[in-house]
């Protein structure tokens, strides 16, 4: 089905065993959390099938009624981005917010320790 | 009668020459107030200056939360010590401490869970630009139309809280630019606002946040958490 190997489908090839394996390594190192990993994966995965089978994207624009092919690729690619961009402003919003929250209960924490110590030095002093 | 606790938080950024004024002023006028300072992880010796003022509490943050942080610490400091009232007065000298006694006159005549110290309200000392009273404007307009309220400053810092308004804002209080939603956020919880015509001081250090560049990103960012605190119905 592959019929003889392009030198762009070679370079998909590339592209996506390198990302899927970077991946590997870096959820392997808990750089990344698997949960994030995962749509990653999927993307790598996506290129490397689409790199690898040529007339799948023939396939899937036909479906999709899209004229030219490669646009069927980019247009599922980028819907992927913006997913991802997406679950990123997510995560971002909610670490804020836990960030704010722990940082007003340190402050606080600090205030109440800094008081605790001067009336146990007052006690000393007794 | 049992006697009602009071605190004033000063949220403070880079205030340290400031500061110690603004304490003074408090202590002159309003004694019976306690004081919080609440700082936002200044870069100057704001912390080590209100040190100075005797028996004044520092809140130090250990990063920039901005000012709806900061003053969130101070809604969560006076519920977990029992204060009744919690009066805001911004670390930069522009709200005057002895007008507090109006806006507590205001609360106790109307029995409003917060009252606002408005500039505009009966008071014709206060310039300020075109680009700012335009908002201004808009703002009142949204505010008639969504909760059926007069508001002739919502962007006023110049706040006085009860114990309701304290217990609900420590849970929930917006980040940036915090005071127009926050009108919404208490009103849809069934607590009344009122407002009070106050008179402030034009800056001395400093400028406004706002810049012109910035203000259209502030006139937006607003206005969609004014909507977005409207439509909400569980927080």
């Amino acid at each position: 089905m592959a019929g003889s190997l392009y030198s762009v489908q070679l370079m998909g090839v590339v592209f996506s065993l390198i990302l899927i394996i970077s991946v590997f390594f870096m959820v392997r190192a808990r750089m990344i959390r698997e949960k994030y990993s995962l749509v990653w994966f999927l993307i790598g995965l996506f290129t490397l099938v689409m790199s690898v089978f040529r007339n799948l994207i023939d396939w899937v624009s036909n479906l999709l009624g899209v004229y030219y092919a490669p646009s069927a690729f980019f247009a599922i690619l980028i819907a992927c981005a913006y997913l991802l961009l997406l679950s990123m402003s997510v995560s971002i919003s909610g670490l804020k917010m836990q960030n704010k929250a722990l940082s007003q209960e340190l402050g606080l924490t600090k205030l109440k320790l800094e008081e605790l110590e001067k009336k146990l030095k007052e006690g000393n002093a007794d | 009668m049992e006697q009602k606790k009071s605190l004033v938080v000063i949220p403070a950024y880079n205030e340290q020459n400031n500061i110690l004024k603004v304490i003074w002023e408090i202590r002159q006028n309003i004694p019976d107030y306690d004081i919080l300072v609440v700082n936002d992880c200044s870069k100057d010796g704001t912390s080590e200056t209100a040190r100075k003022a005797e028996g004044v509490k520092v809140v130090d943050l250990p990063c920039n939360l901005g000012i709806g942080g900061a003053v969130q610490t101070g809604f969560k400091y006076a519920l977990a010590h029992g204060y009744d009232y919690m009066v805001q007065i911004d670390g930069d000298g522009q709200h005057i401490a002895k007008e507090v006694v109006k806006l507590a006159d205001a609360m106790a005549r109307t029995g409003s869970d917060m009252v606002i110290g408005s500039r505009f309200l009966d008071v014709r000392s206060f310039r300020t630009t075109w680009s700012r009273r335009l908002g201004i404007r808009l703002f009142g307009l949204l505010f008639r139309v969504l909760i059926r309220k007069k508001v002739t400053d919502s962007t006023s810092g110049f706040r006085l809280y009860n114990r309701k308004s304290i217990e609900l804002l420590s849970k929930y209080y917006p980040d940036d630019y915090p005071e127009p939603d926050a009108i919404i956020l208490l009103k849809k919880h069934g607590l009344e606002i009122g407002e009070v015509g106050v008179e402030m001081r034009e800056r001395e250090h400093g400028s406004s946040s706002i810049t012109p560049l910035k203000s259209p990103y502030y006139m937006a960012k607003v206005i969609l958490s004014i909507f977005f605190a409207y439509i909400r119905t569980r927080w």
